[in-house]
């Protein structure tokens, strides 16, 4: 017994082996456990929403759902820019090798379907660490069904198609500088575009959804959220696509004829609102490719670049250029057209009135000026009414009319049509802006008010009277004409007419709005009853290349000499012209500003004669589109261009008689009673007067005439050329004095073959000398 | 040559003693661990395991397996306890040296995962032979302690034969190379020796060598260095080592109070490394919240105080000292693995007893567990 409990004393284990132990108990079961205990505290507890947030956001993986953009709308309604869905291709690299897809099977398809480089699209493949790399952006939807199909056919996860939008501009090139475009992102990058970018662009939304590391959905567990887009406003502009066309037709025909070299710009504002119906910048682009420039620039830049370097360089300033709205970007010295403000401010002080008498010499010493004051006409005008005065865009006339006016007047009229605004530091070069709702508009540049409230030294007053020595830009000098024929209120130019939501709920619109009243409705009457005068006085009016058949057309040319080439020994022009319409109560004004023409078109560079028949032609269009009815007088009446009436299976006797009856007279050929062919065809707006060549039995003659020299031509002389040819003419200008008024521009080139009967239109300038000036 | 086991086993043959039931509270908490832990790998690994190609996307995958082994494990664990004492008396240095012998066929017919090779492909699945050295060297030592006895105070009996074994254990695992089964097996080593009588100035001495050793471990393997810069400041390294305590620490930090409910984790849908091995505990973090990460750990605390309440009430030395033991090794395994999840401690694989996927490790853990409901039945019942 007593050796058994030895034994199990000598077996059981020590009282040191117990005590450690219970140190161990103590150790590993006990404090251990507190201390994972009180760590686990701090982390779950304490830390908790750091981590979870962390974690969340790392587990969280959202898909945007784009926006539809907003639609732009000319004022009727016309679609001018929409947005339409498309697809971006994506590859993930990652899924492609973690489910061992082919990728050169990938890059292969992927390359031939989007016609892509397939060393390109394989590397793209083999960047494995990534989920989403785009292989081709805004895919039209045929092509992305064909990418969803071979997708479909390999089961190739590793392919992604994301859903995207894609601007499209259906008039393409139309009004280009207003409407702007998209980049790559949807993101307006000019015009309105950009202008209204966060009203068109809506409201991304998204859908969160908790994914895996490999960015699929989690399997049971969903956390989702998702916060639906909300589509873009839509924007209904002033702009009418029409009038706009119209601008955009003439005006590019003039840049043509006329070898305009550094662009042309051209505003069309509705004088009561401030609405913008038209404006165009020339050269301008295609809104669908906007980064393509003009063939002919790209072809002057391969032919001028040494470098692929250099090329990429002149390519970006070309784009760069192309991209430049004119009409708001760039200033220049209006000159003569800035008559009418002057006009206008002297009228509304009371310092001269309709019996005013002017004297012009040629030439007017100014207190403070060196030089004289030239007029343009040598040996000057001799005694003028004020509406001859503006009639004969008289310099001398006007700097008498600025200095009746007073400079510091002066300087407030030309603060409160919006040229300047003043700082109160009056030493500071001024400036302004229209403030129209469009980006990139420039502001003018005026002297300061101590430099021009100079009572020792009046040649800033002298010059700025009609129109040098200062720089507007091309808006500037439409809203202030206008407010000089609308009754006097200065106001607001604007692009935007309307926004509405995407149910086509009205947002919000844009009225007109008056800045301020410049001047009396008495005195805007009196200024557009002189305007006509220089458009509509066939004898004295240098704007008279400006008339239209049967409209009331009032304006005012002008001719500038670009300052900064005259210094650098260059002389370069900027011809305009501003007309308004109808004069009696003026709907519109329409610039036409052309930049820098060639001196060797053939034509007289001035306003008178370079931008007054374009405005005409504009004139002509735009009016009818208004619903302005013309108003013929009988003389413009059988002056104007006429339709050849039908005289298939007439007697000659009855041709003859219908004939006559439409002004036009006939050649018969053949030996038949009766008429079995005419040329031209019937409803051919031809020239009064023309020969119409009517066949009796016998039958045209198939040959081929080459289209002679008609410029410098009268109306009627190249009407009478063209006759000996069978070719008929007709004019897009108005006819005034088929006499008189000489062709200036042909719309077939000289030596161009056509056939009998064709037509060809030309424009009209009356080239009167008396009418050949800077003015 | 004779050594403790023989006699001991001979003294039960002499009296073969009768021999009580197992310890019931030991035995229920190990199989309430293991149903968590086995349903805990089932909502850990299904998101693995349905994503995986390895698995042909049978999200029951790793579950399924996890189950087999630890109803094998379960019958292991009963059929152990059966066994008396003295057999694995006898089988201690038997163990010993067949773990000594796969640790030395690693290198040569082991599979690697990763920059390590420590399996040993068995066709249905691999084991890890540190899993067997770890129960091997409790075994011997335990057996080497009761034969030395007395002598266990002195360097050349107390110290030199077990540090000689451990220094062959540990040279094997540093080749491999794994470090926290060699730190593991160190320290199990140095808490048999505790627990035999070792005298204490040697740990002192033992851990300024280990000190020295870590110190050069850390210099010539950039792997480890790693490791503790990202322990330090796991945000510095998000992409590399930091990534994964960053994982982890997100998923325990999500689960907040009460956690996101069982199954509806996020982190292991392959945010999270390991999350059905070693980092299981994270998970378990993020679903059942603190309150159900305290009391799995109360479980364990509970299972390990039963085992040294056990040890405790042994009559013989062996007993004791295996019970005792195999109650540290547990112990260790779970705060080392909590430590490292938590980032108390850098980063290590050390896999959490019961929970862990892993086929062999569970099943051998079950059979420690099994040793000690042996080594139960040696407590006469009370009466």
């Amino acid at each position: 017994m007593r050796g058994k409990n030895e034994e199990r004393a000598r077996r059981a284990p020590s009282r040191t082996m117990l005590r450690r132990t219970l140190f161990l108990l103590s150790v590993c079961g006990i404090a251990a456990f507190a201390v994972l205990a009180a760590r686990l505290y701090k982390l779950q507890i304490v830390d908790h929403e750091r981590y979870e947030s962390a974690a969340i956001e790392q587990q969280l993986r959202g898909t945007a759902i784009s926006a539809a953009r907003g639609t732009i709308y000319d004022r009727d309604g016309r679609i001018l820019a929409m947005s339409a869905s498309v697809d971006t291709i994506y590859l993930s690299p990652a899924e492609i090798e973690r489910y061992g897809e082919d990728a050169e099977a990938i890059a292969a398809g992927l390359a031939e379907i989007l016609e892509l480089d397939y060393e390109t699209v394989y590397a793209k493949t083999q960047n494995t660490s990534s989920w989403y790399e785009v292989v081709a952006r805004k895919v039209e939807p045929e092509v992305a069904a064909r990418v969803r199909e071979f997708k479909g056919e390999g089961g190739y996860a590793g392919i992604k198609i994301e859903t995207d939008t894609k601007r499209y501009y259906p008039y393409g090139s139309l009004a280009a500088h207003v409407i702007g475009f998209t980049g790559t992102d949807n993101t307006g990058l000019g015009g309105i575009e950009a202008r209204y970018d966060s009203a068109l662009s809506g409201e991304a939304g998204y859908a969160l959804r908790s994914t895996t590391a490999a960015g699929t959905d989690m399997l049971y567990t969903n956390f989702e959220d998702y916060v639906d887009a909300e589509d873009g406003e839509s924007l209904t502009l002033t702009i009418d696509a029409q009038i706009q066309y119209f601008v955009e037709k003439h005006l590019a025909q003039a840049v043509e004829d006329y070898d305009i070299q550094d662009g042309a710009a051209a505003i069309c504002m509705e004088v009561d609102t401030g609405a913008i119906l038209s404006m165009v910048s020339l050269g301008n682009f295609d809104l669908n490719d906007y980064q393509s420039i003009s063939a002919r620039a790209e072809a002057e830049i391969d032919a001028a670049a040494e470098s692929e370097e250099e090329r990429r360089e002149l390519i970006a300033a070309e784009q760069q250029r192309q991209w430049r709205n004119k009409a708001i970007s760039d200033t220049y010295e209006p000159g003569s057209t800035f008559k009418i403000i002057t006009l206008a401010m002297a009228l509304e002080e009371g310092v001269v009135d309709e019996s005013s008498s002017f004297y012009c010499g040629g030439a007017l010493n100014v207190i403070g000026r060196g030089t004289p004051v030239k007029c343009w006409k040598h040996g000057g005008h001799g005694s003028q009414t004020l509406t001859q005065a503006v009639q004969h865009s008289c310099n001398v006339a006007f700097v008498n009319i600025g200095l009746k006016v007073g400079e510091e007047r002066f300087y407030d009229y030309a603060e409160a049509f919006g040229f300047l605004e003043r700082t109160g530091d009056p030493d500071a070069q001024l400036t302004a802006k229209t403030g129209i709702d469009l980006g990139g508009e420039s502001g003018s540049i005026w002297w300061s008010e101590n430099v021009f409230c100079d009572d020792e030294n009046f040649s800033q007053l002298a010059a700025a009277s009609f129109g040098q020595t200062f720089n507007i830009t091309p808006l500037q000098l439409v809203t202030a004409v206008s407010a000089c024929v609308n009754g006097g209120y200065l106001m607001r130019p604007h692009l935007v007419e309307r926004v509405t939501g995407p149910e086509g709920e009205i947002i919000s619109e844009t009225g007109a709005e008056a800045v301020r009243q410049v001047i009396s409705e008495e005195t805007s009457a009196k200024v557009c009853s002189i305007l006509e005068q220089v458009v509509g006085d066939p004898n004295e009016g240098t704007g008279r290349n400006a008339y239209v058949a049967g409209y009331r057309i009032g304006g005012k040319t002008g001719t500038s000499t670009k300052t900064t080439e005259e210094i650098a020994g260059n002389k370069e022009y900027i011809v305009s012209f501003i007309g308004v319409a109808p004069a009696d109560d003026p709907q519109i004004a329409l610039l036409v500003l052309l930049d820098n023409p060639s001196s060797e078109s053939g034509i007289y560079i001035s306003g008178g004669q370079m931008a007054a028949p374009v405005v005409g032609k504009m004139m002509a269009d735009i009016l009818p589109a208004l619903g302005v009815e013309p108003q013929y007088t009988d003389s413009e009446l059988t002056a104007m261009d006429r339709a050849v009436p039908n005289l298939e299976g007439l007697s000659l006797d009855e041709a003859r008689a219908r004939l006559a009856e439409s002004g036009l007279s006939c050649r018969v050929i053949g030996s038949g009673s009766a008429v079995s062919g005419q040329l031209p065809a019937a409803n051919t707006v031809i020239a009064s007067g023309s020969e119409i060549i009517v066949y009796a039995g016998a039958e045209p003659s198939a040959d081929l005439e080459p289209v002679p020299e008609l410029r410098g031509l009268s109306y009627e002389t190249a009407r009478e050329v063209l006759s000996y040819y069978g070719v008929y003419l007709r004019t897009d200008s108005s006819v005034t004095d088929a006499a008189g008024q000489v062709v200036s521009a042909q719309d077939i080139e000289p030596g161009e073959l056509v056939e009998h009967g064709s037509v060809v239109t030309v424009t009209l300038v009356d080239a009167d000398d008396s009418l050949l000036g800077e003015y | 040559m004779e050594y403790a086991g023989t006699r001991l086993a001979r003294d039960e043959e002499r009296a073969p003693a009768r021999r009580a039931a197992f310890d019931v509270p030991f035995a229920a908490l190990t199989l309430l661990l293991l149903t968590i832990g086995v349903v805990m790998v089932l909502s850990a690994s299904y998101a693995r395991a349905y994503y995986s190609a390895d698995t042909n996307h049978n999200a029951a995958y790793y579950f399924m397996r996890q189950l087999g082994f630890a109803a094998a494990g379960t019958a292991a664990m009963l059929v152990l306890s059966r066994l008396p004492m003295a057999f694995y008396a006898r089988m201690a240095f038997p163990a010993l040296a067949a773990s000594v012998a796969l640790l030395a066929a690693v290198p040569l017919i082991g599979v690697s995962q990763g920059d390590a090779k420590r399996w040993i492909d068995l066709g249905f699945t691999t084991f890890q032979p540190s899993e067997i050295a770890k129960i091997a060297v409790i075994l011997y030592f335990a057996a080497l302690i009761c034969r030395f006895r007395s002598r266990m105070r002195t360097f050349r009996y107390g110290i030199a034969p077990f540090a000689a074994v451990l220094l062959l254990i540990v040279g094997l695992l540093v080749l491999e190379p794994h470090f926290s089964a060699a730190i593991i097996i160190l320290a199990i080593g140095a808490a048999m020796l505790f627990l035999g009588g070792a005298r204490l100035y040697w740990f002192v001495g033992g851990t300024v060598l280990l000190g020295g050793a870590l110190a050069v471990v850390m210099t010539f393997f950039p792997y480890a260095s790693n490791r503790i810069a990202s322990w330090l400041d796991p945000f510095s390294n998000t992409q590399g080592v930091g990534y994964q305590i960053i994982q982890s620490l997100y998923a325990i930090g999500s689960g907040g109070l009460f956690g996101l409910g069982l199954g509806h984790g996020r982190q292991k849908y392959l945010y999270l490394p390991e999350e059905h091995n070693d980092f299981i505990f994270a998970v378990v973090c993020e679903e059942l919240g603190f309150v159900g990460a305290c009391a799995i750990l109360l479980l364990f605390a509970l299972l390990i105080v039963r085992g040294y309440y056990l040890a405790m009430h042994m009559r013989d030395r062996f007993s004791f000292l295996v019970t005792a033991g195999i109650t540290t090794l547990l112990a260790m395994q779970v705060i080392l693995n909590v430590a490292v999840v938590t980032n108390l401690l850098p980063c290590t694989g050390i896999s959490l007893p019961f929970f862990s996927y892993g086929g062999t490790a569970l099943l051998i853990q079950m059979a420690e567990m099994g040793i000690i409901l042996s080594a139960s039945r040696e407590i006469p019942a009370k009466t």
